[in-house]
């Protein structure tokens, strides 16, 4: 099940990079948000460890539901275009992602023989975090920026879950309360640059 | 008890920033003063002193570069209290600017006063996220386009340190469990870490994320363009306060890996601050004004910190950086007010201030400008001989002393360049361009005396042993 999902987290993200309307874009990393924190319910389960179900669980309401539905919201309070034009064309991407998966596995094949569980969910958070930064690359818009910048959320929240079996409780709470000022500065931010 | 205190006046500052009272900006800048209590306070309790459990401990480091903050947060206030009349700021922008402040400030707390490496990031996150919001308060296109610029760039900084600390994390879980994220609990085990190679490998990373945020290569000029879109204040903010939190995050972290394994953290910041030495002195060569030429000189001063850090000169290494906290904010203060409605140039900048304010103000600023390229007797000048001489000392025991030496010379070829470029625009400001009658207000004098007398105190024989004490 956990490979399961760990495929659809790296799915979803690949996905995102051909996607050129805003709400699409949304709809992925939502989904994004979905497969990490089943992974991390599931791992708890079998970890039996409560406070990854909670932080889970936690990044289910946040991440998969609230986070995407505000920023749908402030997209279309300030008529934000819902059209995307990548600074880089789609089609490179198809070379692109292969070779930063590879080099990532590459990257990470050192680390992995360190590790004592969960290898390969390392060397995929590893690549989610390039493949993050150059879905902020990819774009010009701030909006799709803001979606690169929450994936990149999403790779560390994965590394911290498989790496580490988990982060202290008190650090993913701070983790997401910082994400959700994230949220409360970006709206700010565009209030201000509309009125 | 004492946490309740450190908090308190970013408490009340957030909650008079709502309220809709008279004289609502000198309530800000009075209730801002208080941050220097509990600062003090800190100092007359025995340290390591924990405020939080193990979460929040106050050791002599720590204490240290929170007085600092504490000294650049009050002079940044009073300066405060009168950038209506240097700029067109709303009495909106202004409350804003002071609710960010506060959250900022709270957290900062949490950052410095930090014994947890995942606390220590919320933290610097809490800070990073509120200072885009104090660079909107100029509202300008430029000003729009840099906050987004911080935020997009700023989030890539600290989430590159939030993967090494994950790293780091990682490594130490083995031997000490949920304990790993004490700095501490890995300072004792650091010989223990199995992983050497996993620990590495996150100290790199989450030094590189540090050394985004404090503008080292390759990213230079994002700083720059940074404290050029923002109001003064808060260019003072960055340079002074920020920085402290980051550089005191990069201390933390190498005081550890210098435990694991001392060449490659020395070799690995060495190369890497010098390389940005030699790119920014060139840059400060070629700057225009004065805010980009200051932001560039920050980025010179905390790659020497990191210098002497590294090479062993822990008293050097915070001696600079003491002296840098206070004279950055001090210049970007009194240089905001030299560009008053962005008036005056680099020519002539000194000339036309009157009365005893007026002279007052001529003499801080250039006092203030001659100290920050190391001219005796100001704080730098000790740092640097002692940070050199600790550089020349672990050449000696490392036996590539000739190879030290060359990038001595190489690193005072590049603070010449730095040192002549700063004696140009000094004589430029006092010498040349027409005379026209300037203005200073008192908070703005009161400011710069209280930076002045802070810089004097640091070099008082108490001040070196207490800094000398510190390991």
């Amino acid at each position: 099940m956990e490979n399961l999902l760990i495929g659809l987290f790296l799915a979803t993200l690949i996905t995102a990079f051909f996607t050129t309307r805003l709400y699409r874009l949304i709809l992925w990393y939502s989904l994004n948000s979905l497969t990490l924190a089943l992974l991390a319910i599931f791992m708890g389960m079998n970890l039996h460890d409560h406070t990854m179900i909670t932080s889970g669980a936690l990044t289910l309401v946040l991440k998969a539901i609230a986070i995407p539905y505000i920023l749908k919201q402030i997209s279309q309070r300030f008529n934000l275009p819902r059209q995307l034009e990548p600074s880089i064309k789609v089609y490179y991407f198809i070379i692109l992602i292969p070779a930063i998966l590879v080099f990532t596995f590459y990257l990470a094949n050192p680390i992995l023989s360190m590790a004592t569980s969960n290898t390969n969910y390392v060397a995929i958070s590893i690549s989610a975090l390039f493949l993050s930064l150059l879905l902020i690359i990819e774009h010009k818009d701030i909006a799709p920026q803001i979606i690169g910048f929450l994936t990149i959320e999403n790779s560390l929240f994965l590394l911290g879950t498989t790496a580490t079996e988990g982060m202290p409780m008190m650090i993913e709470l701070g983790i997401f309360v910082d994400l959700m000022m994230a949220i409360v500065i970006i709206n700010l931010l565009f209030k201000t640059e509309h009125t | 008890m004492i946490l309740a205190f450190l908090l308190l006046p970013s408490v009340v500052i957030f909650i008079v920033s709502f309220l809709n009272i008279t004289k609502q900006k000198t309530v800000l800048s009075v209730v801002s003063l208080l941050v220097l209590i509990p600062a003090i306070w800190l100092f007359f309790l025995p340290r390591p002193y924990p405020i939080l459990g193990p979460y929040l401990v106050a050791d002599d480091l720590n204490t240290y570069i929170f007085l600092v903050s504490s000294i650049v947060a009050i002079g940044v206030t009073l300066a405060m209290a009168t950038l209506d009349k240097h700029v067109s700021i709303s009495l909106k922008a202004y409350a804003r600017f002071y609710r960010f402040f506060a959250l900022f400030w709270m957290g900062l707390i949490v950052s410095i006063m930090s014994n947890n490496m995942g606390l220590y990031w919320i933290g610097l996150e809490t800070a990073t996220l509120s200072t885009v919001y104090m660079i909107k308060t100029n509202q300008t296109s430029f000003a729009r386009r840099e906050s987004w610029n911080y935020m997009i760039v700023g989030a890539i900084a600290i989430s590159l340190i939030l993967f090494g600390i994950i790293l780091i994390y990682s490594s130490a879980k083995p031997i000490l469990g949920e304990e790993a994220m004490n700095f501490t609990k890995l300072l004792q085990n650091a010989k223990n870490i199995s992983s050497i190679f996993l620990f590495e490998t996150g100290f790199a990373i989450v030094s590189l994320g540090m050394f985004i945020k404090m503008g080292f290569f390759p990213m230079n000029l994002w700083l720059a363009n940074i404290e050029r879109s923002s109001f003064y204040p808060i260019a003072a903010l960055f340079s002074g306060i920020l920085e402290s939190a980051v550089i005191l995050g990069f201390f933390r972290f190498s005081h550890i890996a210098k435990i694991v394994n001392f060449s490659h953290v020395f070799v690995f910041v060495f190369v890497y601050a010098l390389l940005t030495i030699f790119i920014v002195s060139f840059l400060i060569f070629r700057a225009k004004d004065f805010i980009r030429l200051f932001s560039l000189s920050g980025i010179e001063h905390m790659a020497l910190i990191t210098i002497f850090w590294v090479s062993g000169g822990i008293f050097a290494a915070l001696l600079h950086f003491g002296a840098h906290a206070f004279l950055k904010p001090a210049l970007f203060l009194s240089t905001g007010v030299l560009e008053s409605q962005g008036q005056y140039k680099i020519a002539g900048a000194l000339r036309g201030y009157r009365g005893i304010k007026g002279k007052l103000f001529y003499f801080l600023t250039s006092l203030f400008l001659l100290a920050i390229i190391s001219l005796p007797p100001s704080p730098m000048f000790f740092s640097e001989l002692f940070g050199f001489s600790s550089m020349i000392k672990i050449a000696k025991e490392s036996h590539h002393l000739f190879l030290m030496i060359g990038s001595i010379i190489l690193l005072l070829f590049l603070l010449l360049i730095i040192f002549y470029k700063f004696v140009e625009i000094y004589q430029s400001m006092k010498y040349e361009g027409e005379v026209v009658e300037k203005r200073v207000y008192t908070p703005e004098v009161y400011a710069l005396l209280l930076f002045a007398i802070a810089l004097v105190v640091l070099i008082t024989p108490m001040s070196f042993a207490f800094i000398g004490a510190i390991s």
